[in-house]
């Protein structure tokens, strides 16, 4: 048909319409058109190591290297044994480590605007009786003295500046997470009276003496009486305490995502009031509750962990296979880099890996205590640059950023620690993939690995213009990171009823483990320990063999 | 815009009966009046509120607005009898005017602020044809109905509709429409919906399809203008921030980090950045006379000096009144500001060129990325950040930030650092003092009075361990020409009223930014 000049000339009219008023339409701006990419731990390799094996066992190796500790993996749990080895004088330790980098969960990237976690990115200041946690926070430089009292002075510039946290609710940005505007006061009481009975557990001592709940926790205290909770959920210990406020149980099922990746009905009630009553710090300038952060988050402490030793890394290594040897233990490994084969023979390893990669690696040598399945999260962790970051009314960016009824966990803004401003910011946006049961949890994590980067930009940016109208048009790059095996959840059961300590036990005298797999809760604290742990094993057993 | 080639309108009608057809073309047409009411006080309320914006002087501006728009519908009443033949054509043809004038006005009127000499010329003018074409609108619509209603029916019933639209408008103006849309979206959007109402009677009126296509592309075109009005509304505000100044802007530029604008009356040159006051040229003397010259007599030795902030150059301006300063370090993030007062004649005139003095060495860096590497040592520091009004520039005054500063102060060194009002953000000075105090140095806080500013707070601050500290009057060495600091002036800078004095506060660490809480809550009780 032709088009005379009527239909022309309004149509014309109407494109130019159209492109005047296309600014004021959110969301116009199409997924494919922002720059980035899709990162992720090495799950290929990973996979490749589950799966059936390529015949690599029988191929000789082409080199063959010798030391006296192996530690296979190179998260914190595996940095921290390092650490603990070399100050001892354990010279001869070789870390294999699969990714390009060591750090574990706590990775970071960084770009023209800041650096940026993609996973754990803060550490709460310490109980002052973790001394070999406090000691390591001094030589990282966190910690720049005592006072009189005995209390730490926290490096200023770690600390989480102020503002801390904020919440979108109701239309406004309040300050903190614990919902307050439009809370009616029902609620209100229920929160106060929750807080008031995590101080008296924060304070309780079981029978043996031991703090009810503390961190590391094994050392929390084995009175019945606490660790029962473990035994049922978060949720049916709140509604049987009497906390039913839709408000209050929003905020502690945020709360067991955000550390734990599973809602308020899995989680056990035992970890749930961990999450608060295991936090004891003091300091002598900042109050019990400040946190420490940096721009690259937790990737600071696995850095400062690393360079705390000197003894070689391997990266890009993945050990596919273990096995006792007469004089100690046989490593075999896929140099991914140069695509050979080495070999290690040491006198002990430390398997500082995920407890279902040490099951592989273990193979016949796995000790024969049913492996208690471990739920283990799948996360979408987005890295966003953006050159403004639009709001409605309230408080203005602080650190953590929280929607009210999302499924994300928020945002951190990666910038926050800078100590000068700048309207590019990155922003780093977490969302773990909470399934109910195993079977749900296999179907998120294919779901991880199935969704294209695109499909994930539109689902984030979609929730962060509820609180940030008109954000996309402000997004400069984003990059998506998809952990498959986010981190171990302490599931009802999982604590204190699981076999998790057995499967910890050393095999013989030349098999250790170090993982927070095997505490059941995945922070910093507990992996740090472990590794601790795992190093003063393998001194203890060097001692006794001396003598 | 419907552009179908058959005309649905050619069909429906065959399909309406008669007396059903009056009525809702009754209806429509009393729509029409109640939003031509809505949209005809709207006009009047934005003129008043424009003018007392820009003018000043409320109560005069809303008096002889409201007098000048309700006289000049008046005129369009009576101009309305000369409109003859065609009347809907008529009123579609006044009701898209309405919509261009009446739309357009409080756009046109900022920006025009700026650029006409005669101003309430140009206001007055808009007004006034803006009142011609809704005066027109009533007695025309009227005549429209005039055959089809008793007159007794047709008259309570347009001015009902009118009263009420009216009401609704007076209503929604402050209470929704000013603090959601503002001012410019404002009259935008009344202006589309009179465009409307001309498309609407356009669209349903059988009469009118003879020129329908040539009214309808006027509306199409009017309709885009006023959309492309509202997206652009942001920048004209943007462009029009002589809203708050009263003064002429002579300079403004948006550089990456703020908004320069320098205006000039008789009296005096104000320089703004992001709005907010900096100096007004007629008493920053008194200001920068009182940052410098106490820690300059506290250290008569001083040859080093490092001033952060302060790119206007003033405060060097001030320094370089001592000969025997060897080197004068300026830190200032915004090299378009240190730009502008190198180069603009007037300013050059103001800072008596310091800023291309050779002594002194512009750097533009962040002030808090740069003194962390910094390693040479200054024997006075002076601190001229802006106010404490956001978390960003609160770091600025934090214990860290204070660390820093005693790390890169020469022995014998002081700090001296401008410190808001102690008068209207009481708490905010004594928490600035006592940060100062938390890092270990001794702080000797003085005002002074500034009248474009009100009363103004610095605290100078020196090492405990030594015995640097506030100049003694007998060892004063002040250099020639001062206009506010003397001996007697410096004597009653320290002493500080019962109504600012000395306060209990926190201590502004990173991570509790309680300095930029108290400056919030004291400058947000100010009117």
């Amino acid at each position: 048909m032709k088009p005379n000049r009527r239909t022309f000339l309004t149509q014309t009219a109407l494109g130019v319409a159209a492109l005047a008023t296309a600014p004021l339409l959110p969301g116009c701006r199409t997924a494919q058109a922002i720059p980035g990419q899709t990162l992720g731990p090495n799950h290929r390799a990973g996979h490749w190591l589950r799966g059936p094996l390529p015949d690599l066992t029988h191929t000789a190796p082409a080199e063959t290297h010798s030391a006296e500790v192996v530690i296979v993996g190179g998260g914190i749990a595996g940095l921290s044994a390092r650490r603990w080895l070399a100050k001892a004088g354990i010279t001869d330790v070789l870390l294999l480590e699969l990714e390009e980098k060591t750090g574990g969960n706590s990775a970071a990237g960084q770009n023209s605007v800041s650096a940026y976690p993609w996973g754990a990115h803060y550490l709460p200041i310490p109980d002052i009786r973790n001394r070999e946690l406090l000691d390591f926070l001094a030589e990282a430089g966190s910690i720049t003295g005592y006072n009189q009292a005995g209390l730490p002075l926290y490096n200023e510039y770690h600390l989480c500046h102020d503002p801390e946290e904020r919440l979108f609710i109701n239309g406004h940005w309040q300050e903190g997470l614990v919902p307050e505007i439009g809370v009616p006061t029902r609620d209100r009481d229920q929160i106060r009276r929750f807080f008031a009975e995590i101080e008296t557990l924060r304070q309780a001592v079981g029978t043996d003496g031991r703090d009810a709940f503390a961190i590391p926790l094994d050392h929390s205290s084995a009175d019945a009486r606490y660790r029962n909770l473990d035994m049922q959920s978060f949720a049916d210990y709140l509604t049987q305490k009497g906390f039913t406020s839709p408000y209050l149980r929003w905020y502690l099922n945020y709360c067991c995502q955000d550390d734990y990746g599973i809602s308020l009905e899995q989680t056990s009630a035992w970890a749930g009031l961990h999450y608060f009553a295991g936090r004891k710090g003091r300091a002598a300038n900042a109050p019990g509750s400040a946190v420490l952060t940096w721009p690259e988050g937790n990737a600071f402490l696995a850095d400062q962990l690393r360079q705390q030793a000197e003894t070689p890394t391997c990266t890009n290594t993945l050990a596919f296979s273990l096995e006792q040897t007469e004089t100690g233990v046989r490593v075999l490994a896929r140099d991914l880099a140069r695509n050979r084969t080495v070999a290690i023979n040491a006198r002990t390893a430390i398997l500082a890996t995920p407890a279902f990669i040490t099951r592989r690696l273990l193979g016949k040598a796995a000790p024969a205590a049913a492996p208690q399945p471990l739920t283990h999260t799948p996360w979408v962790v987005a890295n966003l640059t953006v050159d403004a970051l639009p709001q409605g009314p309230g408080v203005p960016l602080c650190w953590d950023n929280v929607v009210y009824g999302t499924d994300s966990v928020g945002y951190i803004s990666a910038n926050h620690q800078h100590l000068h401003d700048s309207p590019q910011r990155v922003i780093t946006f977490y969302k773990p993939l909470t399934g109910h049961t195993s079977a749900q949890v296999s179907e998120a994590r294919k779901r991880a690995y199935g969704t294209t980067r695109e499909e994930w930009i539109t689902e984030i940016l979609a929730e962060l213009e509820t609180a940030h109208p008109s954000i996309s048009q402000h997004v400069q790059e984003i990059d998506i990171w998809v952990w498959g095996h986010g981190m171990a959840a302490p599931a009802v059961g999982a604590l204190w009823h699981s076999n998790r300590t057995v499967q910890s036990q050393p095999i013989g005298h030349s098999i250790y483990f170090a993982h927070t797999d095997y505490s059941g809760i995945s922070i910093f604290e507990e992996a740090f320990y472990s590794g601790i742990r795992s190093a003063q094993a393998i001194l203890a057993n060097r001692q006794s063999t001396a003598l | 815009m419907a552009d179908e080639p058959t005309d649905p309108l050619a069909a429906s009608k065959t399909h309406r009966p008669e007396g059903e057809s009056l009525n809702s073309f009754q209806i429509l047409l009393l729509l029409s009046v109640f939003v031509i009411a809505t949209c005809g006080l709207i006009y009047e309320l934005i003129a008043g509120t424009l003018a007392s914006y820009l003018l000043g002087d409320s109560v005069t501006q809303f008096s002889t607005i409201i007098g000048a728009y309700l006289f000049a519908m008046g005129i369009g009443s009576w101009l309305s009898k000369y409109l003859d033949g065609d009347l809907l054509r008529w009123f579609i043809r006044i009701e898209i005017l309405v919509g261009i004038v009446g739309g357009f006005s409080a756009p046109l009127l900022f920006v025009l602020f700026e650029y006409v000499a005669s101003f309430r010329v140009v206001l007055y003018g808009l007004v006034g044809l803006t009142g011609i074409l809704v005066g027109l609108e009533i007695p025309l619509l009227m005549r429209i109905l005039e055959h089809q209603l008793s007159f007794k029916d047709l008259v309570s019933r347009v001015f009902t509709v009118d009263y009420i639209g009216a009401l609704l408008a007076s209503v929604i103006f402050p209470l929704v429409l000013v603090p959601q849309l503002g001012l410019i979206r404002t009259a935008l959007f009344f202006g589309l919906l009179n465009v409307l109402v001309a498309a609407f009677v356009l669209y349903k009126f059988p009469q009118t399809r003879p020129y329908r296509t040539a009214q309808g592309m006027l509306i199409g075109f009017t309709i885009l203008g006023l959309l492309a009005g509202f997206a652009l509304a942001e920048r004209v505000m943007t462009y029009t921030e002589s809203v708050a100044l009263q003064d002429k802007v002579i300079y403004s530029q948006s550089t990456p980090y703020q908004r320069i604008v320098l205006t000039s009356n008789a009296r005096e040159m104000r320089l703004y950045l992001n709005g907010n006051l900096q100096f007004s040229s007629a008493d920053e003397y008194r200001y920068h006379e009182a940052l410098v010259h106490p820690a300059m007599q506290a250290n008569p030795r001083a040859r080093r000096v490092l001033v952060l902030g302060g790119g206007d150059g003033l405060a060097v301006r001030e320094l370089l009144k001592y000969p025997a300063l060897r080197t004068i370090r300026l830190v200032d993030l915004d090299p378009g500001m240190t730009q502008l007062f190198r180069q603009n004649e007037l300013l050059l005139k103001l800072n008596k060129r310091s800023l291309l003095s050779p002594k002194v060495d512009v750097v533009n860096a962040d002030a808090y990325t740069w003194i962390r590497q910094d390693t040479a040592r200054y024997d006075v520091v002076v601190v001229d950040f802006p106010d404490p009004s956001n978390y960003s520039i609160g770091k600025l005054y934090s214990t860290a930030f204070y660390r820093e500063l005693d790390r890169v102060l020469a022995p014998g060194g002081v700090v001296v650092v401008q410190s808001t009002s102690p008068y209207v953000a009481r708490r905010a000075f004594w928490c600035i003092a006592h940060t100062l105090q938390a890092v270990g140095l001794r702080t000797f806080p003085y005002h002074v009075h500034v009248p474009s500013f009100g009363e103004w707070g610095y605290v100078l601050a020196s090492r405990t361990t030594e015995r640097t500290g506030w100049p003694s009057p007998n060892r004063l060495n002040l250099p020639a020409g001062l206009r506010y600091v003397s001996p007697l002036t410096l004597r009653d800078m320290t002493t500080f009223a019962p109504d600012m004095a000395e306060v209990p506060t926190e201590v502004n660490r990173l991570n509790n930014q309680a300095l930029v809480q108290y400056f919030e809550d004291e400058w947000s009780a100010v009117p």
